[in-house]
């Protein structure tokens, strides 16, 4: 079917069929901390893919709807989720009391509300009935006895903060042409502040106040397009914004508030297209249109409405005419004339398909809107442009706000909604006191020592130990005797420079790096390939490559082949950074390393005093090309040092991002630990990471049991060995500061925070384990779902932060556990240049850093 | 216009913006009435291209966001006695996300006041049109008498538009005596254009009759459903705007105002000025570097090579009229300096969506200079020919 027959058959109107703002990915979290290890944390690290928006409550001020489409936020979703009170050992207190107490400050504020403060819910049915909602409200509001009462009210449910006296009250009122109508509310439920449709209530009333503040509403975020950053050299626009949530949090409820950018790009679709056509020539150009565009959320001209692009149609054109819902058919280019006074200039452009979320009520399809692509903007930054170092750093300047910076933003925030006579109004009339902003006592946890192999180093800065550790040796090595170096004949004479040096770092490292047989080839990604296939044999330890600039086409067949058709560790070098002057050295350690661990040796340690501890690191992404496939990443410690590691990565073929191969990683790794230990590990922690709003009830009820099980089944017969399982989130709104006279600064590496900002629902915890030399430092957030090991919350807490220290890919704290990153790495790997599952041959070596 | 035969309770007539609808026999206007009496203001200000346009008694600001995307429009009022109403719909009138991407070539503020439309107000004087849709039959004996020294004597725009029931269509509605339970009055014609007229003559205007709505066939002697009153004051010219000091008058509350992002604000220009032409910038470089890529293969041409041959029947882009074809040949050509390329101040201002923003050579030398390299004597933007898009994963 053409698109225009589709657009037919379904009766669209473009814009018109749209009520919901669709989901905004590119949303800028201010924060955009790269983890300096992390060689893709630029990119992963500063564009979030905000999640869809809920769509439980709208607010258009003619009337809310609260829970008529049945739909409760996400992250609501996740707090019915009550976890803590099944673990006896942190039923009482989930505090650790180790460390340095601190006194922080945090983007947490105040919502306070009296005591009994209570909502009352009451069910409004009209006689005779009224089908419209605006009659219905206006009925309603108007009638003399609710005229002064706090109210909202969706056109059945209504919601007010005063009880009336009786349990069923009717009304009487008369509509504009003299019919005397009844209006009978019915108290259905008394609602307490802490519960969910409270929380979504309070929501709404924010929602309005922001509004009231002349912020716009994309996705969750409230944005300010009136004060934009520009940077035009990429003709990218910034909009400062606000992430907010209303939650309660320990023991009250409070509203969580933090800086956000949003991303425009200053050009309209089709001028992008044209842009796009100018660069490919036609014969790939609307191969290429279509990759480069769908997926991406678009805003239109003439309403603040933002949709995805899922499709182009190629077939219909402005000219093209559609049917409207009243029957007639007019022509896309008219449709803009009549309605919003727009005059196309380019008749020639193909439309954008987007299908929207929201069904409509008579059929099972979803709906479909067309859209020109001259009306719309492109809003977030396209992969492309995420992989632009110099343009990510140019929004980084822009973006990244010092602690000082953002104490600002949000003192601002909240003067400005104290100072807007309506938005305190709202607050007034409802019983809530918005005001300070909370502080709290964090502990700074002791700093960790790094085990070399003659050598224990405290290092000067927990950041950052390359110093520290230049002249020791790693704890283990495979000499490097058998390996090729595949280039093409320009970058030849770098190969004797980068071996001096190599061997110069080697040495003190313990590293030994043999003369590698050296293969020379035409500049041409085949060329490296066949060559590869020529002389990789099984003896060969691994194969460097030197790759010429472009190097994608390159890296992902070479990827390929050795990771999962011929399993050999591979190193691929760019000839650009070998050409660095001055950075030879740093370079050559840095491969040397990578190298090392790529052959299956230790670099350091840090003490574990439980013996017999398994780690465990999950993540799971989605396939760059094909979407509809899950990459699971697995990795596991294989020693009680937690120095060795095994890895697996599994595809599977499923709607969510939830796992369901995690038994047999799991047994896995557990068969190796038996191999190298002849026992099974007595314990088990296994951090979960990529978990999105709203499935933590999944991996509760669906990961945890798949893990149990191969625990169960594992043991047979002997005590099996006690499962702790941990959700981990790099991205929460949640900031700490700590307060040195009149400015804020960041809080130190190992601050850990278990009170006040955590949930009670939860056994959780916050811990700042990397630095931000410029911006604000993002804490991460840890929620142990399961836990049979029964450690106490100090040692769960401070063996979370010793894993934070074993990422070989960097000498200094990350983000998150290494078993965390180390997972997120293989799965980046597979899901952007594999593409399918690599050899279980390699799962004993860290082939993927 | 169409006239159907259902059976509907008489449950969907909600405020003003009502289609008629009754239990035996359904007048259904198609488009719906409202939409008609709106359409007509808009076809108005189409025609007349106002800069300061009222609406008195503008209820929830349906007209008013209407005529915001109108681009002749500067002043855009709102004048109503609910204040609630007001309140809830102002947000409707704030610029959409896209206006701050591509905006508006000229200013344009938008307020709403709360007040009655039979108090002065000096800020509505010099309007060149003010409306006044279905709101005179809302209004008691006293106010509909101060209503004309008011609107035509006092406030006395260039242009008033008068819109307001026809009785004598009202029999075509089977239980209907005044159509809303607000109304005071509903007029016939006759009733109409004797008070219009009277109004007109004692205050210097014209006026001439039409509405909207036409009635069924058969019934054509009841005239329109809405009949509508345009009034044009005599003198012809527009009104200056002579708002002095002295008559300063504020007894209307402002309850909302939000000023739209324009071309007339110098960040706005400078912004939009630096993104087309660095839009402009990008496509004669790749078109640059085509023209090079071609030059190469005819030097070394490919078999299969079919790059241009198999395009698909799609033009995209601008495609320019006879006179821009010819502003932009006579402008000085782009060029290249090694692996720079040059592209001439002028060359940029033939191009059409740079030459609409009437920016002289000097003034968008300065605004663009911190945002782009120029060349050494500024006549020219400098970039690099080849600007990798490639992008660099690192080693690993």
């Amino acid at each position: 079917m053409s698109g225009r027959a589709r657009v037919r058959a379904r009766g669209i109107i473009p814009g018109h069929g749209a009520r919901e703002v669709g989901c905004a990915p590119g949303d800028l979290t201010a924060s955009s901390i790269a983890s300096p290890g992390d060689s893709q944390a630029l990119s992963s690290g500063t564009s979030s893919i905000s999640q869809p928006p809920n769509t439980g409550i709208s607010n258009d001020d003619g009337g809310r709807t609260f829970t008529e489409r049945g739909k409760v936020r996400r992250d609501v979703i996740d707090l019915s989720v009550c976890t803590r009170e099944k673990l006896a050992h942190v039923k009482d207190c989930k505090a650790g009391s180790s460390g340095i107490p601190l006194q922080l400050v945090t983007n947490l504020f105040s919502l306070d509300l009296p005591q009994d403060w209570q909502l009352y819910q009451y069910h409004v049915t009209y006689s005779p009935d009224l089908a419209s909602r605006r009659l219905r409200i206006a009925l309603l509001y108007s009638h003399s006895k609710l005229l002064d009462k706090a109210k909202a009210f969706d056109g059945t449910i209504l919601f007010l903060s005063e009880k009336l006296d009786l349990k069923v009250t009717e009304l009487t009122s008369e509509t504009q042409r003299g019919e005397t109508v009844t209006i009978t509310l019915t108290l259905t439920t008394q609602l307490s502040s802490s519960s969910p449709v409270c929380i979504q209530f309070f929501s709404v009333i924010f929602r309005k106040i922001f509004k009231k503040l002349k912020m716009y509403q994309i996705g969750r975020n409230f944005y300010k397009p009136s004060e934009p950053v520009e940077i035009p050299q990429y003709k990218l626009s910034l909009w400062p914004g606000f992430a907010v949530s209303v939650s309660r949090f320990e023991s009250r409820l409070l509203l969580n508030a933090d800086v956000s950018y949003k991303v425009l790009r200053n050009e309209t679709v089709l001028e992008f297209m044209t842009d796009l056509c100018l660069r490919t020539g036609m014969s790939h150009f609307t191969e290429t249109c279509q990759k480069q565009l769908v997926g991406l959320i678009v805003l239109t001209r003439y309403n603040n409405k933002t949709y995805r692009i899922d499709d182009i149609d190629w077939s219909v054109k402005p000219t093209h005419a559609f049917q409207k819902r009243d029957g007639s058919e007019i022509t896309y280019m008219d449709y803009y004339k009549q309605q919003y006074n727009i005059t196309l200039s380019d008749l020639n452009q193909p439309v954008l398909v987007s299908l929207l979320k929201r069904k409509r009520k008579d059929s099972s399809e979803p709906q479909m809107v067309h859209l020109v692509p001259e009306l719309c903007f492109l809003t977030g930054l396209s992969s492309q442009a995420t992989s632009d170092f110099h343009l990510m750093k140019a929004v980084a300047e822009e973006t990244r706000l010092s602690p000082v910076g953002r104490q600002q933003q949000l003192a601002r925030l909240v003067d400005d909604i104290q100072r807007n006579q309506v938005a305190r109004l709202e607050l007034e009339t409802w019983g809530l006191h918005f005001g300070s902003q909370i502080s709290l006592t964090g502990r700074v946890v002791p700093s960790e020592k790094i085990l070399l192999q003659d050598h224990t180093c405290q290092p000067a800065t927990a950041a950052d130990w390359s110093k520290d550790m230049r002249t020791c040796k790693i704890l283990s090595s495979q000499p490097l005797s058998r390996w090729l170096i595949v280039c093409c004949n320009r970058a030849e004479n770098l190969i004797e420079g980068l071996m001096s040096c190599l061997r110069r770092v080697g040495g003190p490292m313990g590293f030994n790096v043999g003369y590698p047989k050296i293969i020379k080839v035409d500049e041409k990604p085949a060329a490296f390939l066949r060559a590869i296939q020529l002389h990789v044999n099984p003896d060969v330890q691994l194969v460097m490559c030197i790759l010429p600039s472009n190097p994608k086409n390159y890296y992902d067949s070479i990827k390929k082949y050795l990771s999962s058709d011929c399993p050999v560790p591979s190193q691929c070098v760019l000839t650009r950074t070998l050409t660095k002057q001055g950075m030879m050295m740093s370079v050559a350690t840095k491969i040397a390393m990578q190298m090392t661990c790529k052959l299956g040796g230790e670099l350091w340690a840090v003490e574990i005093p439980l013996k017999s501890l398994m780690v465990a690191g999950i993540d799971i992404c989605r396939d760059a090309l094909n979407k509809d496939v899950v990459v699971v990443g697995f990795v596991a410690s294989i020693n009680s040092r937690i120095t060795r590691w095994f890895s697996r990565c599994v595809l599977q073929r499923t709607a969510a991002d939830i796992a369901d191969c995690l038994k047999v990683c799991l047994t896995g790794a557990l068969n190796k630990w038996y191999k190298h230990n002849h026992d099974l590990p007595s314990r088990i922690i296994i951090y979960r990471d990529g978990v999105g709003d709203g499935q933590l009830k999944t991996v509760l009820d669906y990961e945890v049991p798949q893990l149990l099980s191969s625990v169960t089944e594992c043991s047979s017969g002997a005590s099996s060995s006690r499962l702790s399982v941990v959700v981990v989130r790099k991205r929460c709104l949640l900031r700490f500061f700590t307060e040195t006279g009149h400015t804020v600064q960041n809080p130190p590496l190992g601050t850990v925070v278990d009170s006040e900002a955590t949930r009670a629902e939860w056994y959780d915890f916050y811990l700042v384990s990397q630095t931000a030399n410029r911006g604000t430092v993002s804490p991460t957030y840890y929620n142990i779902i399961y836990d049979d090991n029964g450690l106490k919350p100090d040692h769960m807490q401070r063996l979370t932060f010793k894993l934070c220290h074993l990422y070989y890919n960097w000498q200094g704290l990350i983000s998150v556990p290494a078993p965390c990153q180390y997972a997120h790495k293989l799965t980046f790997l597979v899901a952007q240049s594999i593409h399918k599952e690599p050899s279980l041959e390699l799962s004993d070596n860290l082939f993927y850093l | 216009m169409e006239v159907a035969e259902k059976n509907i309770p008489c449950n969907s007539v909600v405020g003003g913006n009502f289609e008629e609808v009754c239990s035996e026999k359904v007048i259904r206007f198609k488009p719906p009435l409202y939409k008609q009496r709106y359409q007509f203001v808009r076809d108005l200000v189409d025609r007349h291209e106002p800069k300061k346009v009222a609406d008195l008694g503008c209820g929830d600001t349906k007209l008013l966001k209407l005529l915001k995307i109108y681009p002749c429009i500067q002043l855009l009022v709102g004048v109503d006695i609910n204040e609630e109403k007001l309140h809830s719909n102002g947000h409707h009138l704030s610029p959409y996300l896209g206006e701050f991407v591509k905006p508006r070539d000229l200013d344009l503020t938008v307020t709403l006041y709360h007040g009655s439309v039979v108090e002065r107000d000096s800020r509505l004087l010099g309007f060149d049109l003010i409306t006044c849709i279905e709101l005179i039959e809302h209004l008691n004996s006293d106010d509909l008498a101060r209503f004309p020294e008011v609107v035509f004597g006092y406030l006395s725009p260039s242009m008033i538009v008068i819109s307001t029931p026809n009785a004598e269509f009202n029999p075509l509605f089977p239980t209907v005596t005044l159509r809303d339970a607000d109304h005071k009055f509903e007029w016939s014609r006759m009733e109409f254009q004797t008070w219009a007229s009277r109004v007109a003559d004692s205050y210097n205007y014209c006026v001439e009759f039409t509405g909207v709505g036409t009635p069924p066939a058969g019934f054509e002697h009841v005239g329109y459903c809405t009949q509508i009153g345009v009034f044009r004051k005599n003198s012809g010219k527009l009104a200056e705007p002579f708002v002095s000091q002295q008559h300063d008058q504020h007894v209307y509350k402002a309850v909302y105002t939000t000023s739209y992002p324009s071309l007339q604000q110098e960040k706005v220009l400078k912004f939009v000025l630096v993104g087309e032409l660095l839009i402009q910038v990008e496509r004669l470089r790749l078109r640059h570097q085509r023209m090079l890529r071609e030059q190469e293969k005819e030097l070394d041409p490919k078999p299969g090579d079919t790059d241009f041959s198999q395009a698909p029947h799609l033009l995209l882009g601008e495609v320019f009229t006879e006179a821009e074809k010819a502003r932009i040949e006579n402008s000085p050509q782009p060029f290249c300096e090694g692996e720079k390329f040059c592209i001439p101040l002028r060359r940029l201002l033939a191009y059409p969506k740079l030459h609409r923003l009437c920016v002289e050579e000097d003034r968008m030398r300065s605004l663009i200079a911190d945002s782009v390299c120029l060349s050494n004597d500024g006549s020219a933007i400098v970039v690099d020919l080849h600007n990798s898009w490639d992008y660099w994963p690192e080693d690993n």
